[in-house]
């Protein structure tokens, strides 16, 4: 409970944001379960409105991005031979920030007198004002994201001092570790999105309690100026969404090609770019509003696909000439490949203002989303968990297991998100609890519900892994695949300061050149190697 | 070489199936064509992008596939081979920087095109229709002659309300919301709008195919947003008069 070391809150933030991964997966159950027919059966519109605002904000905000913040605090310190983060003390407190926001987050939607909190997760007035939801459940949510966006500075405030300062000798930023640099990016981008969304939301809560009127037209306020500033968060997000998990498959291709990253210095700068990019793109979600300028937004989103395609052929071109092991940390790599070209390629599709008059707010969106967040992050989540799993507990989690969560997720996750392209395109709209039959959205939708219980068929697999392998604790060694980066140079688990010696660091992977000190290139190894 | 060549036939007849299967589809991968001469500039370009796509994917997936395939560790080879060291190839690395940068300058600029004419308003349109969205309904309104359409309350198994627009004439639709931020959308017409409380959003559709077509709010607004929705008839100009004479009642 007290503890202020880097490993121990590192698993503590994973374990709490998979946590939250299961709460909000059986919410999408109980959303796909109502969606397999016609008619409204389960559950009543109200309730269904709270499921997708809950599931919304619970995958966005409680799990995804604390889980890269997770892994972000496990491994920093290790990849850049530090023996804890530079403020360890602000690391405890950011992880109760977001521990007591999500209890808050999930208090709001199902403890509040007026039923849960039914305003989509993106909360945009007048809806969520207080004419039309009343009660304390918006208030409880408010207050919880807002905890959340502060937890996440902290956090961001931290990852940035420790990677400045804190490298060991040889360290220099140009041999950073992939996912180090992809969360440092990261973490610049909250510290640039979380406060306009703060304010954001202290004026929506003026608004609700004290009569502000900021954002209701009847009172002379816009709620276009709150769509502005949502969406200043909003957008940086999601690639704070997908960075460190960019992060993670960059760092488990080249082991499992025993190849170094091809263009690591290309890779940098593509990340660089995608952070400074995304802060000028947020608009793209508001062309259908009228009142922006589209092209201009639309020219920033079109960008923000090279960069992105240019990483794809820094993953290709390390597989490329490889000797390619298809561990399962490797499978989900590929899995995230696989998927999240597909989300790029529909992105770009609503990138062009005209097509996203008719893909917006529809079941296309929803799909693309997902193919960018469950098919990339997630999978990406998975790739971290059997990759850093032996690490940090000293025990393999199992190969055969570990193959067939892979397929079931691979399998079930298209199976539920492909036939949301098709029915979006018929022109299903998102947030519907019902459909009327002969529009040709029945088959489409029966089929993703089907899907959504073998992807959850593959998520439970994983526990069941989970539970078995910690009970036979087949021991992993220090360095079970080969690793590059220097985490794989101490024990499994590292000791409380994590290191009692360090390789000499002469490229960006350290572990490696400590065994095949023959491939080294650069200046010889009897020189003494400068402070970074 | 027979290894290879049998190889080389087993993935040639998978890039035919693959491809075979692809162009069987309607090329418009289930969009709807566009029933409305702004929906059919959207609709062009929708191809134009969908066959795009196409081609990345087949690219990349290829390049994946390749890899995976021809790169695999072998029986005989354990964790202490290593493949090829090279870190780097800057030339290959401009190149594949400067063809995306190519492909998306000129998705751009068509995109830009086809906003320009799908969005133009026309000075002069041959019918007016103000569109008021309200939890949870439309209020549909010709005022130049003096006609109203107003939807029961929305809820389940309760019809939205009809709309006539007569077929290859211009209507102008200024939409607009009395209370929370509604949305606009008939996905034939490959178009949707934001119903904006203190806004009024303009556009033009002028129909080109004579059909029924569902209409929904395509923005979250509450409790029977599901349930909010219109249908909008096109027919010829002389049964819209009819239709407008008879005061908007449904036939």
């Amino acid at each position: 409970m007290t503890t202020t070391d880097h490993k121990k809150l590192g698993i503590m933030y994973c374990v709490t944001a998979f946590t939250f991964f299961l709460i909000g997966g059986a919410l999408a159950g109980a959303m796909r379960a109502e969606l397999a027919d016609t008619g409204s059966q389960l559950v009543g519109a109200q309730s269904y409105n709270t499921l997708f605002t809950v599931h919304g904000i619970i995958m966005i905000f409680l799990f995804v991005a604390p889980f890269g913040v997770g892994l972000a605090n496990y491994l920093v310190p290790l990849q850049i031979g530090a023996p804890d983060m530079a403020f360890p003390r602000l690391n405890a407190m950011g992880y109760w920030f977001f521990a007591g926001g999500g209890l808050l987050v999930l208090l709001s939607s199902f403890a509040s007198d007026a039923g849960g909190v039914a305003t989509g997760w993106y909360l945009y007035p007048p809806l969520s004002g207080p004419r039309y939801s009343p009660g304390v459940g918006p208030d409880l949510l408010i207050l919880g994201l807002a905890l959340v966006a502060i937890s996440t500075v902290m956090s961001g405030v931290n990852v940035i001092t420790t990677t400045f300062l804190m490298r060991a000798p040889g360290m220099t930023m140009w041999r950073l570790p992939v996912f180090t640099w992809n969360v440092v990016v990261t973490a610049i981008l909250g510290l640039v999105a979380f406060p306009p969304a703060v304010a954001a939301f202290v004026l929506l809560l003026f608004d609700r309690r004290l009569a502000g009127q900021a954002f209701d037209p009847l009172g002379g306020g816009d709620p276009i100026v709150y769509q502005h500033l949502f969406w200043f968060l909003g957008h940086p997000e999601v690639y704070i969404l997908i960075l460190p998990f960019f992060g993670v498959i960059t760092e488990t291709i080249p082991v499992f090609s025993r190849k170094p990253l091809f263009g690591y210095t290309g890779f940098i700068l593509a990340t660089l770019a995608i952070g400074a990019l995304s802060t000028g793109v947020w608009a793209h979600h508001m062309f259908t509003t009228g009142v922006v300028d589209n092209p201009f937004f639309s020219a920033m989103t079109f960008t923000i696909a090279v960069p992105t395609g240019v990483k794809f052929f820094n993953w290709i071109g390390t597989m490329w000439g490889g000797k390619l092991s298809f561990r399962v940390p490797m499978l989900f790599s590929i899995g995230f490949l696989l998927n999240f070209l597909i989300g790029g390629i529909t992105g770009v599709m609503l990138a062009s203002a005209p097509l996203d008059f008719q893909l917006a707010d529809s079941y296309f969106l929803v799909s693309h989303f997902h193919y960018t967040m469950m098919g990339g992050s997630v999978f990406g989540i998975f790739a971290a968990i059997y990759f850093w799993w032996p690490k940090a507990f000293g025990y393999m989690l199992s190969e055969r297991f570990g193959r067939a969560v892979f397929a079931l997720m691979l399998v079930g996750f298209n199976l539920t998100f492909w036939p949301q392209f098709v029915v979006g395109l018929r022109g299903m709209p998102r947030r519907i609890v019902d459909y009327a039959p002969g529009l040709g959205w029945d088959t489409p939708n029966l089929v993703s519900s089907l899907g959504a219980l073998v992807l959850s068929a593959g998520v439970l697999l994983f526990l069941v892994d989970a539970f078995t392998s910690r009970r036979r604790r087949t021991p992993a060694g220090d360095d079970p695949w080969g690793g590059f980066s220097l985490e794989w140079a101490t024990t499994s688990p590292p000791p409380e300061h994590n290191f009692s010696s360090l390789p000499r660091i002469r490229s960006e992977r350290p572990a490696f050149d400590m065994r095949h000190p023959e491939l080294v290139s650069g200046p010889p190894a009897t020189a003494s190697e400068p402070p970074a | 070489m027979r290894g290879r060549a049998s190889r080389v036939t087993v993935i040639a007849a998978a890039v035919t199936v693959v491809m075979a299967s692809v162009t069987s589809c309607s090329s418009s991968f289930g969009m709807p064509r566009g029933s409305t001469e702004q929906g059919e500039e959207i609709f062009d370009l929708w191809q134009i992008f969908f066959w795009a796509g196409i081609a990345v994917a087949v690219l990349v997936y290829g390049l994946i596939a390749w890899s995976l395939i021809r790169y695999r560790r072998r029986r005989r080879e354990s964790d202490a081979d290593l493949g090829l060291q090279f870190h780097a190839n800057v030339p290959l690395e401009i190149i594949y920087t400067a063809i995306p940068v190519v492909i998306v300058i000129v998705l751009f600029t068509l995109s830009f095109g086809t906003e320009d004419r799908a969005s133009s308003v026309s000075p002069t349109p041959d019918v007016v229709l103000r569109a008021e969205a309200f939890s949870w309904g439309w209020r549909f309104g010709f005022p130049d002659e003096g006609v109203e359409v107003v939807s029961e309350p929305s809820a389940e198994g309760v019809p939205g309300p009809e709309i006539l627009l007569p077929l290859g004439r211009t209507t102008r639709i200024e939409l607009t919301s009395n209370d929370v931020v509604h949305a606009f959308w008939v996905a034939d017409f490959l178009y949707k709008r934001d119903a904006i409380p203190g806004r009024v959003n303009v556009f033009d559709v002028t129909p080109t195919e004579m059909g029924t077509y569902h209409g929904v709010c395509s923005e979250f607004c509450g409790i029977h947003h599901a349930y909010m929705t219109f249908t909008v008839r096109v027919v010829d100009q002389s049964e819209f008069d009819t239709w407008i004479a008879r005061g908007a009642a449904a036939a």
